[in-house]
C-alpha cells in the first residue's frame, strides 16, 4: 500500500525512469502505474485520430506495450519526456493502421498476450434517462446543436451551414448547451 | 489558449471535432500527453458524445434537425419513416414497432425568415403550447422533426395540428397549418 502511495506521488517521467532502471527484472508495480496513466490518452488519442473504438483499443496496445518493452531494455533516451515519446509513437502507429500495415495479430506475435497484466478501465457511460431528461430539457435549438454536433461529430461550420447560423453562433449555443448538460448529468449523479 | 492548464473546455471540443489549426492541434497534443486533468475533461466530452448517440439511437428524445442528419442516422443503419407536408396539408402517419424514428418534413417559404415558433393547436383550436426559436433550412424551405420515437410508439390515435409562425421584432406572420393524423401500427 505504501509502494503504491509512493508511485501515483511520482511523475510521468520518473516512473518511465524506474522501470528502466529495473531493467529486466521488471518492476510490475511502476508498469503497472504508468500504463494505467497512459492508457486512457492514447484511447482518447485512437478515437480521436481513428474514430473507431476497437481501432483506438488496438492503439492501446499497440503503443504501450511497445513503450513499455523499449523502456526496460533502456532504449528510449529520455525517459523523462515518456508523453512526447509515446505521443510519437501514437502518430506513427496510426499512419501505419491507416495503410494497413499494423495489424492486432502483428502486436499479439511480437509482444504475446501479456494486456491482461495490465488494467485499464474505459470510463463508464452515462446514466441514457438521465441524459436523456437532460437533454429535453435544453432549448429546441441547444438540443439541435448538440444532437448535430456529437452525433456524427461534426464541425461548427457543417453544423451552421445546415441549420443556416453562423459557425460562431453554433459555438456559442454549443458551449452554452454543453455547460447546461454537465451542470445537469452532474447533479443527477449526485443524487441518492 | 493552448498553452493554459487546464485546458478551456471549448478548445478540447474543438480539438475532439476538428476545428484546431494543425499547429494548435499539434501543441494540444503535445500538452494533453502529460496531463491527466485534461484526460478527465476530454473523457467527459467524449462519454457526452456517446450518451448523445445512444440517445437519439434508442429513441429517448424528439428533436429538429437538418437533411444531413437525417442521412447520417440513415448510415448509422436507423430505420426512418419519412412524411413531406405542404402548408395546409395533412397526412396519416404511423410509427412501426420497427422504425427508429419518424421524420416530418414541414415544407414552408422560409426566405427572410429570421426566427421561427411552433404552435400546438387542440382540435377545438385552442393553442395548447408553443415552441420558440426552431432551427430551420432557410434554403430548402423546410423544417425537419422528429418527435420522441419512444413516446410515440405508446400513443393512441391522436390528429395533431400544428402552425408555424415567423416572428420579427414584436411582428408575427402566419407561415402555415399542417395536420397529422396519427393511427398506432
Amino acid at each position: 500500500m505504501l509502494d503504491d502511495q509512493r508511485l501515483s506521488a511520482l511523475d510521468d517521467g520518473a516512473l518511465a525512469r524506474r522501470i528502466t532502471e529495473a531493467g529486466r527484472a521488471p518492476d510490475s508495480a511502476a508498469e503497472s502505474e504508468l500504463y494505467r496513466r497512459l492508457a486512457p490518452r492514447v484511447r482518447l488519442y485512437g478515437l480521436r485520430h481513428l474514430r473507431d473504438r476497437h481501432g483506438a483499443a488496438d492503439l492501446v496496445q499497440s503503443v504501450l506495450l511497445m513503450t513499455l518493452e523499449r523502456l526496460r531494455a533502456g532504449r528510449i533516451r529520455e525517459p523523462e519526456r515518456i508523453g512526447s515519446f509515446v505521443l510519437g509513437s501514437c502518430r506513427m502507429t496510426v499512419l501505419e493502421m491507416r495503410r494497413g500495415t499494423r495489424r492486432r495479430e502483428a502486436l499479439l506475435e511480437t509482444f504475446g498476450d501479456v494486456t491482461a497484466t495490465f488494467e485499464s478501465s474505459e470510463p463508464g457511460l452515462l446514466d441514457g434517462d438521465r441524459l436523456a431528461r437532460c437533454l429535453e430539457a435544453l432549448s429546441e435549438r441547444e438540443r439541435s446543436v448538440v444532437v448535430l454536433t456529437f452525433f456524427a461529430d461534426r464541425n461548427a461550420d457543417d453544423v451552421g451551414a445546415e441549420l443556416s447560423i453562423s459557425s460562431g453562433n453554433v459555438r456559442v449555443i454549443r458551449h452554452r448547451a454543453l455547460s447546461r448538460l454537465r451542470a445537469c448529468v452532474d447533479v443527477g449523479e449526485g443524487a441518492p | 489558449m493552448i498553452g493554459t492548464h487546464p485546458m478551456p473546455l471549448a478548445t478540447l471540443i474543438g480539438y475532439w471535432l476538428g476545428e484546431l489549426s494543425a499547429a494548435d492541434e499539434a501543441a494540444l497534443e503535445e500538452h494533453f500527453f502529460g496531463c491527466e486533468e485534461c484526460t478527465t475533461q476530454l473523457e467527459g466530452v467524449v462519454s457526452l458524445a456517446a450518451g448523445v448517440r445512444e440517445a437519439v439511437s434508442d429513441g429517448s428524445i424528439g428533436m429538429f434537425v437538418s437533411t444531413a442528419f437525417v442521412d447520417a442516422m440513415k448510415a448509422a443503419g436507423l430505420r426512418l419513416r419519412e412524411y413531406r407536408l405542404e402548408p395546409g396539408g395533412s397526412v396519416n402517419c404511423t410509427i412501426g414497432a420497427d422504425d427508429d424514428a419518424v421524420v416530418s418534413r414541414i415544407m414552408a417559404p422560409l426566405a427572410g425568415v429570421e426566427r421561427l415558433d411552433i404552435e400546438r393547436i387542440s382540435s377545438a383550436g385552442d393553442v395548447q403550447s408553443r415552441v420558440t426559436d426552431v432551427p430551420f433550412d432557410a434554403n430548402s424551405g423546410e423544417v425537419v422533426m422528429i418527435p420522441p420515437p419512444r413516446e410515440l410508439k405508446a400513443m393512441s390515435a391522436f390528429t395533431l395540428e400544428l402552425r408555424l409562425i415567423a416572428v420579427h421584432e414584436s411582428q408575427e406572420r402566419d407561415v402555415g397549418r399542417y395536420t397529422f393524423n396519427h393511427a398506432p401500427s
